[in-house]
């Protein structure tokens, strides 16, 4: 079973409890008009050229074992702080079968294992992952379902039916909402999600106003255009 | 902070202590002290009389800690003609030739006062009368002169103070440096007159030591019998760091900020006890509140530190100072000891001026003499191999490559050797008053203190390492070139060669984690660390190799072409102990593990791995801890120092068109922090090129 992984991130400070490894999981089934991850999106491996020439290939197959061994390097300082592995993408709920096999690597080794998501997955698989974790990012992205499907591609009563589920799951999870000028960022839609998080912890992410940065190097344009 | 200090502060950053300055023509003094031919002792000596004179007792507004410089310039006691003559007939000088990265044994002399060694030096000045020692009574002469000029001046600031209505300075004079300092307030201004005085002399890059360990007793016994609150302390703390900053910009450096002004903070005691303290705390917490690049703090720690004295230090770093460094004592003493080292001062150990070891008070050291350029050995090594194999490679094996390189390595190492044997140190009198040893002696400290070695940099370790696992593969295993025309692609840029520059880009890196380039880091670092074993100068000291980089990271660049490592020509070195600037490393977590993986105690003169961290790592709470558990894991992997610049690339780009915006931007250059827009673009760019792999 191999995973498809754009890139491993060593000490990412965001991501959860302590010191962490992110592995950025490839292909997402949104196209969220704000993606900073563009090179996430395309399940296919990609090249990114950047302006002075040089090649980068997006997209590297793994088998769990190898991600498993290759992130266990850290599990000395992972252990010293507390830290873990949180998986993001992309979606990693795209790849469930190899998420289901490296998680269990990790835990079989000690290592807390988060998850970052969408929550647009089908509910069987979403209900099959996520207890396997030990901390959800859930992402809220918009609470109105004809604003997701304009900015996202999707639909957003996917996404509430999982929630709803993790709400109840008794996984510790946390809300993350990033904040698109112009799009959710308004007194009104913040009113709505903190409503919609009914006490649970939510995480404002700021607009990321370096998102396009990456598109020009895969030859697209950023769908947002110049924000700032 | 109170609003005092808030307007100390601000006056210091508006530089208004440059109103109080004025230029002197040393000429006629330089041209009088030859014509007369006077020696090296009273020329020093007549240098800081002259200076302290040409001083004028000036004071800005609201200050309680006296003592400005007012005279820019000190004059220059030799002239070029003389030092020349003295370098062709065989004498070798360390830098400008006079006593210069030390820190003095200051806690003796605020304990009892100047008053105190005056009246030694007078009756051991009687005893070399009586045994004819001329050497010992030459020495205590023009010693005893340079104390009462520093007591001369002392008092006409005290009078000064007094007609001014200045009661609280002209009473605080009244004591110190005379007499002993008997509250934390004396204790802070005496240190003040002769940190002040040592720079007066000539000396540079001094350092304040281990401040938090000899000042401690008059803060605990002023907050015991309740004189001095905490808050009174901080603000007290908080002046006399401000003041460290009164003068800075006059004194000497590479660059402006290069000036030595450490303070180290916390380790053990001389008897091996914990020694961070409430002091330490507290001068933490100054540095937190001020901002300000100087003193430069350096904490000790070792495996046992909690992970609260790191975040302490990590508060420091999220707010963009550059330091603290950290220096492990787990390595650090044992190795000094190596060294030859008494435990107790190995156990005392701050830095000369960066992060070279030194003992305070009893170290003259030179403990950044010269450097060997790692990239310039291999360089060598290499064109000297393809030229004997030209393209017939038959035969050579990669592990000639890497004996050559460390052959060469040993043949410039020996050359700097030979080229210190004899080294010269001109005479400080006043420092060697505040030294261990000089007045019981009767020896300035410049003909020798307790320690004596010499300390050699090593620069461009990580591009040498990297660019041997770039031969070991590209020539040896994959035979994408051989090694000649490797060479020849040096020197054109690998033009004309796109896939040998990818194939040497694409090759192990130290920085990885990958034991490709790291198990070449150990046996290189270990080869290095041996490179001077029985090795001594004339002053019975031994070589001590590091793994700094000082300003050579910039000079030794110059000297190479491109690098097999991928390094472009023109591309600068990294500075110190860190991976190669263009090196797609996967994280600062590998970084440590590769950079730890060589034993490091042996190349221990000084040199700290240097990692940038983008300063949004500091947007969430838990990022002071975060990158707090990332040092205790160097220090838990016998790293042996270590330093963090904060800071964002969109920042120091925009500081470089509009420097007027980012006056007070902090970065860590090599060895201290300096404000980003007083550095020569060349230092810039180099501190920018080190952020661009960090996201």
């Amino acid at each position: 079973m191999t995973g498809r992984v754009f890139e491993t991130r060593e000490f990412t400070l965001h991501d959860g409890p302590g010191v962490r490894t992110t592995v950025f999981m490839k292909g997402c089934p949104l196209r969220c008009a704000w993606c900073h991850n563009p090179e996430g999106q395309s399940f296919e491996i990609e090249t990114m050229i950047r302006k002075n020439g040089d090649k980068t290939l997006c997209g590297r197959d793994w088998t769990a074992h190898a991600l498993a061994d290759e992130l266990l390097k850290n599990a000395d300082m992972m252990a010293q702080s507390g830290g873990g592995v949180t998986f993001s993408g992309g979606e990693p709920l795209a790849q469930p079968d190899f998420l289901r096999e490296i998680v269990s690597l990790l835990k079989e080794s000690g290592v807390h294992g988060a998850i970052e998501t969408s929550g647009y997955a089908p509910a069987v698989v979403y209900r099959d992952i996520i207890p396997r974790f030990d901390f959800v990012y859930q992402d809220v992205k918009l609470l109105d379902a004809a604003a997701f499907r304009r900015w996202t591609g999707g639909s957003l009563s996917v996404v509430l039916e999982n929630i709803a589920y993790l709400r109840g799951c008794g996984v510790p999870f946390a809300f993350r909402v990033p904040l698109i000028p112009g799009v959710n960022d308004d007194a009104a839609s913040r009113a709505a999600f903190a409503a919609f998080a009914d006490g649970c912890k939510v995480e404002y992410l700021p607009y990321n106003t370096a998102a396009g940065a990456k598109y020009p190097l895969l030859g697209r344009a950023y769908p947002m255009g110049a924000i700032t | 902070m109170t609003e005092r200090i808030k307007s100390l502060l601000d006056r210091i950053f508006d530089k208004e202590q440059a109103k109080f300055r004025r230029d002197v023509d040393w000429k006629p003094l330089l041209d009088r002290l030859i014509a007369d031919g006077i020696g090296d002792e009273a020329r020093a000596r007549i240098g800081l009389e002259e200076m302290l004179k040409a001083e004028t007792p000036a004071f800005m507004d609201g200050e309680r800690l006296a003592f400005l410089r007012t005279v820019r310039e000190i004059p220059d006691l030799h002239s070029d003609a003389e030092m020349d003559a003295r370098r062709a007939a065989g004498t070798a000088f360390g830098e400008k030739g006079v006593v210069f990265n030390l820190t003095a044994d200051f806690a003796p002399t605020i304990r009892d006062g100047l008053g105190s060694r005056l009246s030694e030096m007078e009756e051991r000045l009687a005893q070399c009368r009586a045994e004819g020692d001329a050497a010992g009574i030459e020495f205590l002469e023009n010693a005893i002169l340079s104390a009462k000029a520093v007591l001369e001046l002392a008092e006409r600031y005290r009078a000064e103070a007094e007609k001014r209505g200045l009661d609280d300075i002209a009473a605080t004079l009244a004591q110190v440096p005379r007499k002993g300092a008997r509250t934390f307030h004396e204790a802070l201004q005496s240190l003040r007159i002769l940190h002040y005085a040592m720079w007066c002399e000539g000396e540079y890059h001094c350092g304040l030591g281990r401040i938090d360990q000899y000042l401690y007793p008059y803060y605990e016994a002023d907050a015991k019998s309740s004189r001095l609150t905490e808050a009174a302390a901080l603000e007290e703390l908080e002046e006399f760091f401000i003041a460290c900053n009164r003068d800075s910009d006059l004194y000497i450096g590479i660059q402006q900020g290069d000036n030595g002004q450490s303070v180290m903070l916390g380790g053990v005691t001389r008897d091996g006890k914990r020694a961070f303290n409430a002091l330490s705390r507290l001068c933490l917490k100054a540095c937190g509140e001020l901002k300000l690049v100087d003193p430069k703090i350096i904490l000790r720690v070792d495996k046992s530190t909690p992970l609260e004295i790191y975040e302490l230090g990590t508060e420091l770093t999220a707010k963009g100072l550059g330091f603290p460094q950290y220096a492990n004592d787990d390595v650090v003493i044992p190795a000094l000891q190596r060294w030859g080292y008494e435990l107790e001062d190995a156990r005392d150990y701050s830095v000369a001026a960066c992060w070279e070891f030194l003992i305070p008070g009893c170290g003259m050291d030179i403990n950044n003499i010269d450097a060997v350029s790692f990239v310039g050995s291999l360089d060598a090594t290499l064109r000297n191999l393809a030229q004997r194999c030209k393209d017939a490679q038959d035969g050579l094996k990669y592990e000639a490559v890497e004996k050559g390189f460390l052959a060469e390595i040993q043949r410039r190492a020996d050359e700097l050797v030979e080229k210190y044997k004899h080294v010269e140190i001109l005479p400080g009198p006043f420092v060697s008053v505040i030294s261990r040893g000089c007045i019981g002696k009767a020896r300035d400290i410049s003909k020798g203190a307790k320690y004596n070695n010499f300390g050699i940099h090593g620069t461009g370790i990580a591009v040498a390492v990297d660019s041997l696992a770039s031969v070991k593969e590209l020539v040896f295993e994959k035979k994408l070139v051989s090694l000649s025309v490797l060479v020849s692609l040096l020197d054109t840029d690998f033009a004309g060669r796109p896939d040998v520059l990818v194939a040497a880009k694409a090759a192990p890196k130290m920085g990885n984690a990958d034991p490709r380039a790291d198990e070449i880091a150990k046996r290189v670092i270990g080869f290095w660390g041996r490179v001077f074993d029985g090795k001594r100068n004339d002053r019975g000291g031994i070589f001590r190799p590091g793994t700094g980089s000082a300003m050579y990271y910039i000079w030794h660049a110059r000297e190479v072409p491109a690098s097999p490592s991928g390094r472009r020509r023109g591309e600068p070195l990294s500075a110190n102990w860190a991976p190669s600037l263009d090196v797609p490393v996967k994280g600062p977590v590998s970084v440590v593990r590769s950079f730890t993986e060589p034993d490091l105690g042996p190349v221990c003169n000084g040199g700290p791995l240097t990692i940038e961290i983008h300063d949004s790592a500091f947007a969430m709470s838990d990022g002071v801890s975060k990158v707090a558990h990332l040092v205790k894991f160097f220090i838990e992997r016998g790293g042996h120092q270590m330093q963090i610049n904060t800071i964002n690339r969109e920042t120091l780009k925009d500081a470089q068109k509009h420097p007027e915006r980012h006056r007070h931007l902090i970065v860590r250059v090599w060895g201290w922090s300096g404000y980003f827009v007083e550095l020569d673009r060349e230092y810039q760019d180099q501190i920018i090129k080190r952020m661009e792999l960090v996201a």
